[in-house]
């Protein structure tokens, strides 16, 4: 294959850029929520965090 | 073929410009917020001390797991939401997100808050968590709702046990408060959607879905609404004989029940042109205040019998200040 014939693969546009960005962020803060709500929890709960009562 | 199948085809090889707003629309903000409310109920009205972090958790797992729910059954029902005028406005429809991405989604929501709310909290409350997503996406969305007229009556059980979920997560058991609960919501539903399916009768016959207006006539819906709102007044004022909660409850409720019980009468009695329209989407608009408005009471009650002590503990300080004062 010669370099003319080269896919150039998919660009995305500005808009696919800008939403692709702000979902990530989303996911990101998400992530983060989760990640602040387990160690909240393993403060409160202290050792008794091993504990899982049905 | 669907419209959302057409979308799939016209596009190809896609790549998604959602927005976090369209993801948000998913998750039915507006159901997810009366999914809240009466599961704040569930868990201040239960006994014991459960610390505010873990309500917390509690309350948004629940609120994530309604929320997953509703981007689940929004993907299942993606081609009846594009024949209705109240749905068509919504992500997948609109060619903004595919059904396999809401399912994605829903899955990964789904899969993230039962377990959280079952490893931080306990297993029984997770566990209730998955079977009502389980109820509402299996039962009702894949099974009832395209096959049987009493489809929001049986699953509207899935819509009433947010606050038997959260009773479980604040004292790791169940009892009769959160089954009376559970019982006002189940019988609140089928007036509440049968108002809004006979004023939609249009819509969901169009799409295929056999709602009671459409199967048996607007008529026999008149009639069942009538007798559900009879049931739901009963139930929602029996806590109060029960003793589970005091009169200032059960007057309020009963009060509430008349309202209710006034405008499902015009429904069975206004049966033609305007004043059937209007009488229907009173119904409709009420019966959001009216289950609100109830569980609203049960809050307030509990907030009042927790700060009363209080309060008469501060009284006489108050009073030898103010006479000391004075």
């Amino acid at each position: 294959m010669d370099d003319e014939q080269k896919p150039d693969g998919i660009v995305l546009t500005e808009a696919q850029k800008r939403s692709r960005r702000h979902r990530s962020v989303a996911i990101a803060l998400a992530l983060g929520v989760l990640v602040v709500l387990f160690f909240a929890v393993t403060m409160v709960k202290g050792p008794g965090v091993l504990v899982r009562p049905m | 073929m669907s419209v959302v199948d057409h979308h799939a085809i016209e596009l190809g090889p896609r790549i998604s410009e959602a927005e976090v707003g369209d993801y948000i629309a998913l998750l039915k903000p507006r159901v997810m917020s009366l999914v809240i409310f009466t599961a704040l109920v569930g868990l201040v009205i239960a006994p014991g001390h459960f610390h505010p972090v873990l309500a917390f958790t509690s309350i948004l797992c629940i609120a994530v797991g309604a929320g997953a729910s509703g981007a689940l059954n929004m993907a299942l029902e993606a081609d009846i939401d594009a024949l209705m005028s109240r749905t068509a406005n919504r992500p997948i429809p609109r060619g903004r997100i595919t059904p396999s991405e809401a399912m994605a989604f829903g899955l990964t929501l789904a899969f993230f808050s039962v377990m959280t709310l079952g490893v931080l909290v306990n297993w029984l409350a997770g566990g209730l968590l998955a079977f009502t997503i389980f109820f509402y996406v299996v039962v009702y969305t894949m099974w009832l709702k395209r096959w049987t007229a009493q489809n929001i009556v049986i699953g509207g059980a899935a819509g009433a046990l947010p606050p038997v979920v959260a009773w479980a997560a604040a004292t790791g058991s169940l009892s009769m408060e959160p089954l009376l609960l559970f019982l006002i919501i189940f019988f609140w539903t089928p007036p509440h959607f049968w108002a809004l399916a006979l004023f939609r009768s249009d819509d969901y016959a169009r799409a295929g879905v056999p709602m009671l207006p459409v199967v048996a006539g607007p008529d026999a819906t008149r009639l069942q609404i009538l007798l559900y709102t009879v049931v739901l007044v009963a139930i929602a004022a029996a806590p109060w004989p029960l003793g589970y909660f005091d009169a200032v409850y059960g007057v309020i409720s009963l009060l509430l029940g008349a309202g209710m019980m006034w405008l499902a009468i015009n429904v069975y009695r206004y049966r033609v042109g305007r004043p059937a329209l209007r009488a229907t989407r009173r119904l409709f608009a009420f019966s959001i205040f009216y289950l609100f408005a109830l569980f609203a009471t049960l809050l307030l009650e509990v907030v009042v019998r927790a700060v009363a002590p209080v309060i008469r503990a501060v009284a006489p300080t108050i009073g030898a200040i103010a006479s000391a004062i004075g």
